[in-house]
């Protein structure tokens, strides 16, 4: 233990050329072509794992916001997904534009109402009818344990 | 950008560029090249060094007009300085500069 730097043995060094023949597909991979990785100016490489890297980020980040538009799509259907909904229940509409990218966008959009009163309103009302079906739901669920019926006891025999 | 070195023979008055790519490094590991071996043999490998730099932009030029040059050029040791330097940047390039472990390990010299 401890001795492996004194007893290891010399390793296989590989040429130059073997290093390259192994990094060869990489580069292919990426986009480099066989010219441009045997013949052209040795350091492009640079710049393609570069570039590489940013078109990574970008498919990072398109992911993500993918992401976030079905998460937005999802709140927006949500109302009418509950189970107690009201009738007449509608989702609340779904942004009308993408989200701003560029500080043009970005500015313009926050210049804008993010919603309009009555939408406002709108979500508020149906917030407050989905909190009442729970609080009514759990009401009645306790009230069944109690004893009491669904109909909440009013059908119950008088004889007893 | 890659390095390179710009030879002038004032007496033909052509002008070389000198440069390694890695078709170039291979071809020369396959005549024989060997980099740790320019200590050992430097009287045989300092001369292929310097053909060496020559396959990626004149390919065809004849190998006594290359020795003649070779023979000719003053301050050879910062000549093969450079030559060394050039030859191992395709090589250099290959390896990541690794951002994410900046500051992780730290070394130093004494000379």
């Amino acid at each position: 233990m401890g001795s492996e730097l004194l007893i290891e043995e010399a390793p296989h060094t590989k040429t130059c050329t073997e290093q390259f023949y192994e990094v060869f597909p990489f580069y292919l991979s990426i986009g480099m072509t066989y010219d441009l990785f045997w013949l052209k100016d040795a350091t492009l490489v640079k710049s393609f794992r570069k570039a590489y890297e940013m078109q990574r980020e970008r498919a990072n980040y398109d992911a993500w916001l993918q992401g976030a538009y079905i998460y937005d799509a999802l709140c927006a259907v949500s109302p009418v997904l509950h189970a107690f909904a009201k009738k007449g229940t509608k989702p609340i509409p779904y942004p009308k534009e993408p989200y701003g990218m560029t500080t043009k966008n970005l500015k313009q959009s926050s210049e804008q109402p993010a919603k309009t009163e009555a939408e406002l309103r709108e979500i508020q009302a149906l917030n407050a009818s989905a909190k009442f079906a729970s609080f009514v739901t759990q009401w009645n669920k306790r009230f069944e344990n109690k004893g009491g019926g669904v109909d909440g006891g009013y059908n119950r025999s008088t004889t007893d | 950008m890659g390095k390179s070195i710009t030879l002038t023979d004032k007496r033909s008055g052509k002008v070389y560029t000198l440069e390694f790519n890695r078709k170039a490094i291979e071809t020369m590991e396959r005549q024989g090249f060997v980099p740790s071996e320019i200590t050992d043999k430097p009287a045989t490998m300092l001369p292929m060094l310097f053909r060496g730099a020559f396959i990626m932009h004149h390919p065809t030029v004849k190998r006594d007009v290359v020795d003649a040059l070779y023979d000719a050029i003053p301050d050879k040791t910062t000549l093969i300085e450079k030559l060394v330097d050039m030859y191992s940047e395709p090589i250099l390039s290959l390896i990541g500069d690794s951002e994410a472990d900046e500051g992780n390990v730290e070394w130093g010299a004494n000379f």
